[in-house]
């Protein structure tokens, strides 16, 4: 248990600085934002909460957990902090999972606090919130929240040049955020090839490949499980199963245990 | 059981050797002082000690806990001054202190530490503001938290003034008078002569030579240094003076003149041997060889 005290201190060192804290706020301040929202009509309720939060909050939670991830490890390490913290009985493992812990709880504690006051405001003064599909909802959010900060996690870990791991982290934030626009190109150069669909859109393992993107992954369960949607190429009646919502969470565990297996395994045989 | 073991352990970087095939036991209670020049492998080896680089052969021990596959229990032996460290620029000294404390499993008064290393007056403040010299006894202070068996000291007195070297001499043996074994790294003779029981020295990546202070004292006085002046100093004529028997070795130093390192009677063979190639020689005087001599000549080309 000795990743205790790294945790700690990683905490409060964390939320100690000033851009942390606004981070933090305006992330809250979204999802609180959306309850006001939809909180004020009748029909408001979790499904309409999470419609109207579709668009932003891919974005705002892909670039928060990016930017509160990738210094975790790289910046310690430039800096020789990693030096001297290794200097003491604590193991690669201890590092990464306080880490992990303090930059975690920062995550979770934003989005948690946003979306338990979002989801009061959605019942209040007119909506209705189901606690089920709200929980839904919420675990969705934060285990989308928690596999991009894997990524970053991982992505800190992967070089010793704080650099490095900037520009590794733009290009994440870029790639999720593009990813979604570029189904079309992937048609052309599929179409190009000869193994698109007959209407020249993209078949079923194409879609499957396409859509493990988190941010799209996160759409799906979302749509699925929460605004309760079943029409389109993912979640409509005629899509194999291996597109649909079930998957998506299995998807987004993936991206979530992937990235910190690979990223602890690769800063356990790093020299430092 | 040794404090250290070293068998075998080589650390290749590529197609670089940084540590060529170590062998070195340590004893418990001893003071050892680790010689060499920056980039004769040094710091790797202690890296090594630590785990933040794994061999690529052999295997290193501490207190009978190997390095690498059992690590922390390896560095719960130990304390450490490292080398290429920062501070938490954000904690203050005590703060440092108590995370020490906090990681190690003790109990204990911050400010006992911080006392005797005569930074009391700082403990309050961000470590970020700290001189070289401050952070440095600051880290001390950490390794010392827990009686640490072994004291893992590189480069110790590197950035510190001649009364902090002093004070680092003093801790050093005020440690090792209560039981704690001490391995530093240092490239400065001086250091290494006032404190080591013995001295490993490291050249090129291998150990050049293990030794007790009197032991290589000996190995040093056994021979005799001789100064040659010549009109037309060349690098050339040093192979003329190496091939001459009896000679260890000799150089050019920063006056042009030869230094050579040879047995007593061979004084004369290598007067003569440079007159029989040409060699106009100015001036000679022999003197004792001093320590330094010898450290010199276990690592000679790299300066």
């Amino acid at each position: 248990m000795s990743w205790r005290p790294i945790a700690r201190r990683e905490f409060a060192d964390v939320i100690e600085g000033r851009s942390m804290r606004i981070g933090m706020a305006f992330v809250a301040f979204v999802f609180v934002a959306g309850g006001y929202v939809a909180g004020g009509s009748t029909s408001g309720d979790v499904a309409t909460y999470a419609s109207q939060l579709s668009g932003l909050v891919p974005l705002v939670v892909t670039v928060f957990a990016l930017l509160v991830g990738y210094r975790a490890i790289v910046a310690d390490r430039a800096a020789g902090r990693l030096t001297l913290l290794l200097t003491l009985p604590h193991s690669r493992w201890d590092v990464l999972a306080g880490k992990f812990a303090a930059r975690g709880t920062v995550i979770v504690g934003s989005i948690l606090a946003g979306l338990l006051v979002g989801g009061w405001l959605v019942s209040y003064p007119f909506g209705t919130v189901d606690g089920v599909t709200f929980l839904v909802y919420l675990g969705a959010t934060l285990l989308f929240a928690l596999a991009l900060f894997a990524i970053s996690l991982a992505l800190s870990t992967l070089t010793a040049s704080p650099r490095r791991a900037t520009v590794g982290a733009f290009a994440v934030i870029v790639a999720v955020l593009f990813w979604r626009n570029l189904r079309g190109t992937f048609a052309r150069v599929l179409d190009a090839l000869g193994l698109a669909t007959p209407a020249g859109g993209l078949p079923d393992w194409a879609l499957f490949v396409y859509g493990a993107e988190p941010s799209l992954v996160y759409d799906r369960i979302v749509e699925g499980f929460v605004v309760g949607r079943e029409t389109g190429t993912f979640l409509g009646p005629d899509a194999p199963w291996y597109l649909g919502g079930e998957v998506a969470v299995l998807l987004l565990f993936a991206w979530f245990v992937g990235p910190l297996v690979g990223g602890y395994r690769r800063f356990r045989g790093t020299d430092l | 059981m040794p404090a250290i073991r070293a068998q075998d352990v080589t650390k290749r970087y590529g197609s670089v050797t940084a540590v060529d095939r170590i062998d070195l036991t340590v004893e418990e209670g001893e003071v050892f002082g680790f010689l060499g020049h920056n980039g004769a492998g040094k710091s790797t080896t202690i890296n090594m000690l630590l785990d933040f680089a794994r061999p690529t052969k052999g295997t290193i021990e501490v207190f009978g806990k190997d390095c690498q596959a059992d690590s922390v229990a390896a560095r719960k032996h130990m304390g450490v001054l490292p080398e290429g460290y920062a501070v938490y620029d954000s904690l203050t000294g005590r703060e440092h202190i108590e995370f020490a404390m906090e990681s190690k499993g003790v109990e204990g008064e911050p400010f006992d530490v911080l006392d005797r290393l005569d930074i009391t007056h700082a403990a309050d403040r961000p470590a970020g503001g700290y001189s070289k010299g401050m952070a440095q006894r600051l880290v001390l202070g950490m390794a010392l938290v827990g009686n640490p068996d072994l004291l893992v000291l590189d480069e110790p007195t590197s950035g510190l003034d001649p009364n902090g070297a002093k004070a680092m001499r003093e801790i050093i043996r005020e440690e090792n008078e209560r039981g704690t074994t001490v391995f530093f790294s240092s490239h400065v003779l001086e250091q290494v002569e006032a404190v080591a029981d013995r001295v490993g020295i490291m050249h090129h990546g291998t150990l050049a030579a293990v030794d007790t202070i009197e032991g290589l004292r000996e190995t040093a006085g056994g021979g005799t240094k001789l100064l040659i002046t010549v009109d037309t100093p060349d690098e050339a004529h040093i192979e003329t003076i190496e091939a001459t028997e009896g000679v260890d070795s000799a150089w050019l130093d920063e006056d042009g003149q030869f230094v050579v390192t040879c047995e007593d009677d061979a004084k004369l063979d290598v007067l003569v041997a440079l007159d029989e190639r040409g060699v106009d020689v100015v001036d000679f005087s022999t003197e004792e060889a001093s320590l330094e001599d010898l450290f010199v000549e276990y690592t000679r080309g790299t300066a």
